[in-house]
């Protein structure tokens, strides 16, 4: 399934990882202020977006605030 | 590279000290800061946050970190993050002999958090679920990681993504039921370093590697070599209610500290040192 969306990138962390993401206002949320966040999920989502064929550096996914500058990124780099 | 924790090897860390409120605990952290250096402490969510102050008092704990805490609109990263720093701060002071409201908990470039002023000690903190964990030590740098021992991870693929090539060989050896628990552990010492370097995940997982439970843990290279000598300690210890906490700690050959209160703050050979270029008798009142 394509993460262009906003909305179906968002569905797929919340599902894929588990968390209590409210959609789509969780998109702006600080990525330490969602429950359940840790370094553990970042790496889960640098494996989600592989698997989804997007690869995304992991460089520039630290850098990331929310889980909009992530979507953001997974759209930059394709 | 099995199930964590081999408490007869490497080089003595005490094991992590459980606190509550009210509680006689710490005693055990000072003796063991001043036995070892280091002191691991560890307290459940649900015992502190019954006790967390309110008010002008929550404020004046969390001093420069109330601008971060109101940022945070979730109630339970709320009551972690505040459980978090008031145990920091309890136990920074329980070794240093001060106020917790005295000690104000700073961030360097990369994120790494130190006590301003009080650099005859460095600090860790980790929090995983419903366990909160803090490291100090006086020998020079430490990092602390706190982990669910059953969290999964094998079988969720991440292993790529978090252990070396020589790792990966490793873990494929050993039998199915064993991955899981072996991985957790390598996660956490990973963790735990990555912290005390301050380089958190910019340093990748798959760059460094530890050897298998069961002998002195070193840092390795991608290919299984050394890397890192007897200056590093790592060790990895099971907790209560099925976590795992991992400690790395680099001792920089300062020897131990014989007091830590919070107003030692200059070294002795330095006073001597200013007290000689000033032309003074340090002897003289």
């Amino acid at each position: 399934m394509g993460l262009d969306s906003l909305d179906v990138f968002l569905r797929t962390v919340r599902d894929d990882l588990g968390l209590d993401i409210a959609i789509p206002e969780g998109a702006d949320t600080a990525l330490g202020d969602l429950p359940g966040w840790d370094s553990l999920n970042l790496l889960r989502l640098v494996a989600l977006l592989e698997e989804s064929g997007h690869r995304v550096p992991v460089h520039r996914l630290l850098g990331a605030r929310s889980l909009r500058e992530v979507h953001t990124l997974v759209k930059e780099y394709g | 590279m099995t199930a964590p924790g081999s408490p007869s090897l490497g080089p003595p860390l005490g094991e992590p000290v459980a606190v509550v409120p009210g509680g006689d605990s710490w005693d055990r952290v000072r003796d063991d800061l001043a036995t070892h250096g280091t002191a691991l402490v560890y307290a459940w969510l649900r015992d502190l946050e019954p006790v967390v102050p309110f008010g002008d008092g929550l404020r004046e704990l969390l001093g420069r970190d109330w601008t971060r805490y109101l940022d945070l609109t979730h109630a339970d990263v709320r009551g972690r993050y505040i459980a978090s720093r008031m145990l920091l701060k309890q136990a920074a002071s329980a070794v240093l002999d001060s106020d917790p409201a005295d000690l104000e908990l700073a961030y360097g470039p990369t994120g790494r958090p130190y006590l301003r002023g009080c650099d005859q000690i460095d600090i860790s903190l980790s929090h995983t679920d419903d366990l909160l964990l803090v490291g100090l030590t006086t020998c020079g740098l430490i990092g602390v990681d706190a982990e669910r021992a059953d969290r999964e991870m094998h079988g969720s693929g991440l292993g790529r993504h978090i252990c070396t090539p020589y790792e990966s060989v490793l873990l494929s050896g050993m039998p199915e039921p064993q991955r899981n628990d072996a991985l957790v552990r390598l996660w956490t010492l990973k963790e735990a370093y990555s912290k005390a370097i301050g380089q958190g995940m910019q340093f990748r997982f798959t760059e460094f590697g530890f050897g298998p439970d069961g002998r002195a843990v070193r840092v390795q290279r991608p290919d299984g070599t050394a890397g890192t000598g007897d200056e590093w300690i790592f060790r990895t210890f099971p907790v209560a209610d099925g976590y795992v906490v991992s400690a790395a700690v680099y001792d920089a050959g300062f020897g131990r500290l014989q007091d830590a209160h919070v107003t030692t703050m200059l070294d002795q050979d330095c006073v001597d040192a200013i007290t000689e270029a000033l032309g003074e008798d340090p002897d003289t009142p």
